[in-house]
């Protein structure tokens, strides 16, 4: 039973880590109306300015800080500079650019750091807690809580802010949030710039685990790609849910199914998502789009 | 000027004569070159074929997909252990075609009926999916160390050498399947595949089914993926994990925009594009590979979105512009519809797409 409680409260904090990139995907989803393949790649080399910081000498809560404000302005300039043309055009096309983007911003990490993997600190430290025959690692733990935080902050700001209510009414509406006289192409860069910041946290989160190389996140983005849609591509609630649904579900697997074990356990939320979406092709927690002729 | 060579490209036996001299350089070129200018060739042709694949459910249907990496993978693993087993060739090459194209019928009427990105992560599943699975399944595919076979050599009455022996077998093959690619979009099947790409309403209203479309389409790519396996085994004589790998799907995907979506010119573009580019990148400097990538994608799709096959109608327009601009003369016939003909690949089919909506509706 300790064991199960271990795995699932493992499979939380890895799903935490998905679930943090998921939400960026579904941020930039809701403001633009596409997915963002790229969304991995500029975590990566948001995480390469943190890493490059604290070895500069910068402590490392100030490094992660000026990575924060660098995964911004990343952002918003991407948004800005080529997305936006791509915009409101063929999907398809968007759906390359982001590619592009992703293959670009992988390349400029390693044009700069290489491929070889760079160890990073945990904000969180090493220790290990027991709580009453539990081992549970205070990164787990602190993982698990930075989502939850961000979540909260995510709520307040979208539901108590004037800017969340003017960012909702973008992604709403863009035509008409523009006619009300609310700076629609500044919004859509503040989208991406929080997305981009999410994406950094994500990174951040699972660089002492997974080392800093520029395809760190690769698989986290297919898993938060999945967790985006199997909770809708509409609802932060659900990427979450359906985050650490996939992480937990992928751990007990690979613990319990012996078929499976550790090495196929990456199929086992692809299935699941597939098996999903041919039931629901909206998503768990999606609405259902009504396409008009 | 450009009026003329249009002209040109329009007459069959311009056309005719051009096919042959294609074709004589195809055959003359192993002959005179080195081993490893054979090699990058007909990496091009096994390569070309794979993207072909994928232009055709991604360029002509309009449904992005990110797993022909997949496919390409399990025909190279088909006919690696076809030759281990010591399987007759031809079988192997049938096999080859058919249990990609199985598999992928099998996916697509499942995945067939998402839209848009969630096919696409369906897609991106199958290759992240493949490659543990590879290393599992370790008696049919060696495990993580992979395949490595010795076949398709030089027979000796032939007098070649195991190269030239080998490029003019993945040649030929290429350019069946091109042939077979060329008569699939431009004709019926085609049609109803830009339709569904146009928009899915209509192509409903027209009594095409999009979800039988998409599965087809998706059928196609997949055996074309696994066509290109199987030549991939041949050129290589190695096959691993790696081979599924999902970078692969996403060069290729980039490949296929800079040489040109929804074109079989533009598909040859995009196979020499993915063979040499990231090589002559990596001469220079392999940290430099992905970015060169990732800005040669991004600049295409700012300035020619219709990828590089493209780029001759986007200059002469730009020059037309230009000449407008400055209150010259002004051209001869600008909207004849010649100009905008840059290629014999793409003239087909909007000509023969009207005539056939007329008659769809007629029906």
């Amino acid at each position: 039973m300790e064991y199960f409680i271990q795995l699932v409260i493992e499979g939380l904090a890895t799903g935490s880590i998905y679930g943090a990139l998921a939400l960026a995907i579904v941020l930039v989803n809701r403001a633009t109306g596409l997915i963002n393949f790229a969304q991995g790649g500029m975590a990566v080399v948001s995480t390469f300015v943190a890493y490059a910081l604290f070895n500069a000498g910068a402590p490392l809560a100030l490094a992660i800080l000026g990575a924060i404000v660098f995964a911004f302005v990343l952002g918003a300039f991407l948004e800005r500079v080529i997305v936006r043309p791509f915009e409101r055009g063929d999907p398809d096309t968007a759906v390359v650019v982001t590619i592009g983007m992703f293959v670009l911003l992988g390349g400029i990490a390693a044009f700069f750091f290489g491929y070889e993997p760079r160890q990073f600190p945990s904000f969180f430290g090493l220790e290990t807690l027991n709580l009453g025959g539990v081992f549970v690692s205070l990164r787990s733990l602190g993982t698990i809580v930075v989502l939850a935080v961000v979540v909260v902050l995510l709520q307040l700001l979208f539901r108590g802010t004037k800017l969340g209510l003017a960012m909702r009414a973008v992604a709403d509406n863009p035509e008409s949030a523009a006619l009300s006289g609310l700076p629609v192409s500044r919004l859509l860069m503040i989208g991406w710039g929080l997305a981009s910041v999410l994406g950094v946290i994500a990174g951040v989160l699972v660089a002492p685990q997974l080392f800093v190389s520029p395809g760190m996140l690769d698989f986290v983005l297919v898993y938060a790609l999945a967790a985006a849609i199997l909770g809708g591509l509409d609802s932060p609630l659900g990427a979450v849910v359906a985050a650490w649904f996939i992480g937990v579900i992928e751990n007990l697997a690979g613990a319990y199914i012996d078929v499976i074990g550790n090495d196929l356990k990456i199929a086992v939320p692809f299935i699941v998502m597939i098996v999903i979406l041919i039931v629901r092709p909206q998503g768990l927690f999606g609405r259902k789009v009504v396409v008009r002729v | 000027m450009n009026n003329t060579l249009a002209k040109l490209a329009a007459n069959t036996w311009v056309r005719i004569g051009f096919a042959v001299v294609v074709a004589v350089v195809l055959v003359v070129l192993p002959l005179v070159s080195s081993k490893y200018v054979n090699y990058q060739l007909s990496l091009i042709a096994v390569f070309g074929v794979a993207i072909l694949g994928l232009n055709i459910v991604m360029g002509y249907a309009g449904q992005v997909s990110l797993g022909q990496s997949a496919f390409l993978g399990l025909g190279a693993y088909i006919a690696a252990y076809g030759v281990v087993e010591g399987w007759p060739i031809p079988l192997i090459f049938v096999l080859c075609a058919v249990v990609p194209a199985i598999v992928g019928l099998l996916v697509a009427l499942a995945a067939a009926r998402l839209r848009g990105l969630a096919l696409a992560m369906v897609t991106i599943a199958l290759p992240i999916i493949g490659i543990p699975l590879a290393k599992r399944l370790r008696e049919f595919t060696g495990g993580s160390q992979g395949t490595t076979v010795s076949w398709l050599r030089a027979p000796e009455w032939s007098g070649l050498d195991h190269d030239q022996w080998r490029y003019y077998v993945v040649v030929a093959i290429a350019v069946l399947m091109f042939l077979l690619a060329r008569n699939i979009v431009t004709g019926r099947i085609g049609r109803a595949f830009r339709v569904v790409k146009e928009n899915e309403s209509v192509a409903i209203a027209m009594g095409v089914s999009p979800y039988k479309y998409k599965v087809l389409a998706f059928t196609i790519a997949s055996l074309f993926g696994g066509v290109a396996g199987f030549l991939y085994l041949g050129i290589v004589q190695y096959t691993s994990p790696e081979t599924l790998s999902f970078h692969t799907s996403i060069n290729m995907v980039a490949a296929m925009v800079i040489g040109g979506s929804a074109s079989i010119l533009g598909t040859i573009i995009g196979a020499i594009y993915f063979v040499f580019v990231p090589n002559l990148a990596n001469q220079v400097n392999p940290q430099l590979t992905a970015l060169v990538s990732g800005a040669v994608l991004l600049a295409v799709l700012f300035l020619v979105p219709g990828g590089i096959v493209s780029l001759p109608r986007r200059i002469t327009q730009a020059i037309r512009a230009v000449r407008r601009r400055a209150g010259g003369s002004p051209p001869e016939t600008p909207q004849s519809p010649s100009d905008r003909v840059p290629a014999p690949a793409t003239t087909r089919p909007k000509s023969t797409e009207k005539k056939n909506e007329g008659k769809r509706q007629g029906q």
